[in-house]
């Protein structure tokens, strides 16, 4: 080196100079990225409407089709794209709020992977084909066919395009219109309509005191988050309502509960049951059961209930005592209790506490009858798809139509919805995307999306308000060869019954014919119907005049089985559901796999939750790969080693392991509905999706993580203040 | 050795800035006034010939004929974009005048196939700056009770005089720091969020 010598001090000096010199260079430097004149195009409108101001947004009504809760939404449109969207405040359901997934309902429209023409199947592929010739062929498969032997299998449909699937399985006679959702609530309408007489009471969080749910993630996938943070935000403020949630794997419900039971999986049920007798043991149940109930109770003593389900016995007496302190207070059941093969007895048991508590009336009231029946949302499950694949399978079926719906990923494995498929003479697929149920396909109608159909939407569960949402589009179809799902349907109608239905033109036309027509529409003040429409577009949300019901209480609950071991399988599988991939349905959203899991934080990845003492018995920690094995099967991922799940339970999320969908979903993670074992809850029929009992092995393998944050905990830095339970016990007297 | 090297690295960046404090020297356009009390921002750049669609001269509309540029560009007192007039604007004078020139008939081919001509976008800033028409028009116009018809000055000053050309080129570098500079000298905020949002 030479003999020149620079000293740090001078070098920095140097340094600094030469880095302020960059830094005001750089501001003078033009982007080479995006500044290039005469690159980009710039197109002036033609003739502009008068309100538009380019530069300058203007938004629209129109309903969220993200999930079948049916929020009403404003959409943001500028030089005629849609740009943001964000909840209508008039809607009952959400009142100006959104979550993620309606968010991310602009990725949904602006994906690259969407279908742009119809495809028909010319032996092993789909080839494109236009809307003539796809209709063509429909029409000839279905000219001369029987009426048992077509069927429809959709997810939740409501309001106008559930009558045009009902109108068109009525021209042939048929009645065969299945329902499937993977996320549902079909046991807990099930027992509200044997136990109160009302599938769908409308449940106020907001104005409970206390609330014990037992695995309902009412803040991220239980029938109508977006409706009930809002009341849990009331239910915090004020006079602070107190938050129980007893589940075997912790949920974003759980995660913000106060007092968090982990619980045996599959026990729920009986640990209702257990709180229930201390209840009546205590003389602090306000409601009357009858005589049969009691007696039936009587073996569900503290001791009896703490071996089942493993929550220590103070703790059971102490949620007893806190529920009727606080009073009123309200009891929920989710997906963990609803997905148990005891699934209608637990949820019964559940309902039977709110009945104990004298919460029926108060924190949950009868719903509003809707008049328009024909319109009211047709919710699924899993017994729909069941059923459906097992026509199938029989071969009783030469057409099906599927919409709304991807049974062939969400579909159990042991369905075999894949090769049952193959046994229908001709399969119709209404879809955005090039899903795995679109690739078993013969001909495959590619659909408008949300933000570009029109429509009308009722929600299943509804608010304590019978309304009507409106679809409206709030930007150009961005694919010629796309049409509405209304539009598609109407031209299968007029293959049938060209008569009818020659009047409309098409589904914009049918739809304002039919919404201006009905009682709820037509007003004193308006007799114009193009302002009727105009004024129900403008504010998105019609609401009817439904009568209160009443309930009818039956509190005629029967005892909980407890469910059995298994030596070769030791863990229960929980296919946990979150808030953002749902289903699997937006696993083909960046946004949605970008957000990270609530709970592990965990992008673009499926994993293995496991207890602590879970991993040292099998032998591994976070990041190591594991098979999990059910009687049907394995899937493998890495483990994510978290506190907030039952030793015996082992969660592997729903929503990836897509074989198709598209460039972001495909490939990635495993889907755990693929090992379900065939258990059913045998009062409703439902698949007991949390009842498959599996095995786990360590593999040879083990990567890094992918997820958010370093450390699960502060590292002792107090960054949040806590206080042992004990403590706050002796100085609070609560939970 | 060493020393060299920082040479290299410091030289290049600060003979920019030097030449940079040189260059802000220079006088702008002697032609264009600038608004009363503004101080005009400092820099030019000798933007590319960009072919447009049509040849459009604004020259003739400006220079000969005065008609103002709020009167096309209409959006830029409502809006962040300045906007190019709708073809129907056009065609609002152009059924009329000067039909008989090849530029108005290629107009009026387009006006009677209902399409606009696919404009060349000259005046551009990334997408990660939030430039807004809407509030230097209302500052330098019509807070500093500007005449209206004086608007061009205050256009002149980012666009330079349009009424010499024919199609618009880009004479101002339309970069950071000739941003930052003129809101120094005129008082316009300085926070990063304003523009980069």
């Amino acid at each position: 080196m030479s003999g020149f010598k620079v000293n740090r001090r001078d070098f920095l000096r140097v340094l600094g100079w030469g880095g302020a010199g960059t830094a005001l260079a750089g501001c003078d430097m033009p982007s080479t990225v995006t500044l290039e004149e005469g690159k980009e195009d710039v197109v002036a409108y033609f003739m502009p409407e008068e309100y538009v101001i380019p530069g300058v947004g203007v938004w629209y009504a129109s309903t969220c089709t993200q999930c079948a809760a049916g929020c009403g939404v404003h959409g943001r449109v500028r030089e005629g794209r849609a740009l943001k969207l964000e909840g209508n405040p008039e809607s009952a359901v959400n009142r100006g709020k959104t979550c993620m997934m309606g968010q991310a309902g602009v990725q949904a429209h602006y994906n690259p992977d969407r279908l742009t023409q119809p495809l028909l199947r010319d032996g092993n592929a789909l080839k494109p084909v236009s809307w003539e010739v796809a209709l063509k062929k429909i029409a000839e498969k279905t000219a001369d066919i029987k009426s048992d032997r077509v069927a429809w299998l959709s997810g939740t449909v409501s309001g106008h395009q559930a009558v045009l699937i009902n109108d068109y399985l009525n021209a042939y006679g048929s009645k065969q219109h299945f329902t499937h959702e993977t996320i549902n609530a079909n046991v807990w309408q099930a027992v509200a309509r044997d136990m109160l007489g009302d599938a769908q009471p409308v449940l106020r969080i907001d104005k409970a005191q206390s609330i014990l749910s037992f695995g309902a993630d009412f803040l991220g996938t239980w029938q109508s988050p977006v409706h009930f943070a809002a009341q849990y935000a009331k239910f915090r403020s004020g006079k602070r309502g107190i938050l129980i949630q007893a589940e075997s794997k912790m949920s974003l419900t759980g995660g913000s509960a106060d007092a968090w039971v982990a619980v045996r999986p599959g026990s729920e049920g009986i640990l209702a049951l257990g709180i229930a007798q201390t209840l009546i043991k205590r003389g602090w149940a306000k409601g009357d059961v009858p005589a049969k109930v009691k007696d039936m109770l009587a073996k569900y003593d503290v001791g009896m209930v703490s071996n089942a389900t493993g929550v220590a016995g103070d703790r059971i007496q102490r949620i007893a005592a806190v529920l009727s302190q606080r009073a009123p207070s309200l009891v929920l059941a989710g997906a963990p209790v609803e997905g148990a093969e005891n699934a209608y007895d637990s949820v019964a048991a559940v309902m039977l506490l709110n009945v104990l508590l004298g919460n029926i009336g108060h924190t949950i009231e009868p719903s509003v009858q809707f008049a328009e029946t024909r319109m009211q949302a047709r919710t699924g499950g899993t017994r729909g798809v069941v059923e459906f694949a097992k026509l199938a399978e029989a071969k009783k079926l030469d057409v099906a139509f599927i919409s709304h719906a991807n049974p062939v990923y969400s579909a159990p494995g042991f369905v075999k919805m894949k090769e049952a498929l193959g046994k229908v003479g001709f399969k119709v697929v209404m879809t955005q995307f090039p899903d795995e149920t679109a690739m078993q396909a013969d001909v495959v109608l590619p659909l408008y999306s949300a933000l570009e159909d029109w429509g009308t939407h009722v929600a299943a569960y509804n608010a304590g308000s019978a309304s009507i949402s409106f679809q409206q589009p709030l930007m150009e179809p961005l694919y010629k060869e796309t049409r509405g799902f209304g539009d598609a349907v109407l031209a299968l109608l007029k293959q049938r019954k060209p008569k009818e239905y020659a009047a409309f033109n098409d589904y914009y036309a049918y739809l304002k014919a039919s919404v201006t027509n009905m009682p709820a529409a037509v007003s004193k003040d308006i007799k114009n119907k193009d302002q009727i429409w105009n004024a129900l577009l403008q504010k998105g949300v019609l609401e009817t005049k439904g009568n209160v019901g009443k309930f009818k209480i039956n509190a005629a609950v029967e005892a909980v089985a407890e469910v059995q071991g298994d030596a070769q399988f030791p863990y229960r599988l929980l296919p946990s559901a979150r808030l953002g991939l749902w289903d699997g349905r937006h696993a083909n959203s960046p946004w949605l796999q970008e957000a990270p899991d609530q709970i592990s934080k965990i992008v673009w990845a499926s994993w293995v939750e496991m207890h602590p003492i879970t991993a040292a018995k099998v032998g591994v920690k976070g990041g190591d790969y594991v098979r999990v094995t059910s009687a049907q099967g394995s899937v493998e991922a890495q483990v994510y080693v978290f506190s907030g799940i039952h030793p015996e339970a082992i969660a592997v999320p729903l929503g990836q392991g897509h074989e198709e969908y598209g460039r972001y979903a495909k490939g990635l993670g495993v889907n755990p509905n693929k090992i379900l074992s065939p258990v059913f809850d045998k009062k409703t029929g439902e698949v007991a999706s949390y009842a498959t009992r599996v095995s786990v092995t360590k593999l040879d393998k083990s990567a890094r993580l992918t997820h958010l944050g370093a450390s699960d905990t502060q590292q002792g830095r107090k960054l949040v203040s806590t206080i042992p339970a004990a403590i706050y016990r002796r100085t609070e007297g609560e939970a | 050795m060493f020393y060299k090297h920082v040479c290299k690295l410091v030289l290049p960046p600060v003979l920019m800035f030097v030449s940079m404090l040189l260059m802000s020297g220079a006088p702008a356009r002697a032609e264009l006034a600038a608004p009363p009390g503004v101080t005009p921002p400092v820099g030019t750049y000798a933007g590319a010939d960009v072919a447009q669609p049509i040849e459009f001269p604004h020259d003739i509309h400006v220079n000969v004929n005065k008609i103002n540029c709020m009167y096309c560009h209409t959006y830029a007192r409502r809006s962040k974009v300045a906007g190019i007039p709708p073809t129907s604007k056009c065609m609002g004078c152009h059924k009329m005048i000067a039909t008989d020139k090849p530029r108005i008939q290629k107009l009026t081919e387009y006006f009677e196939k209902r399409e606009s001509p696919k404009w060349k976008k000259v005046h551009d800033v990334p997408d990660f700056v939030h430039f807004s028409h809407e509030r230097h028009v209302k500052k330098f116009v019509f807070d500093a009770d500007l005449p209206v018809e004086n608007v061009e000055q205050v256009c002149g000053l980012c666009h330079g005089e349009i009424k010499a050309m024919t199609v618009a080129k880009k004479n101002k570098p339309l970069t950071m720091g000739f941003c930052q500079r003129c809101h120094e000298a005129n008082g316009g905020p300085g926070d990063c969020w304003k523009c980069h949002k």
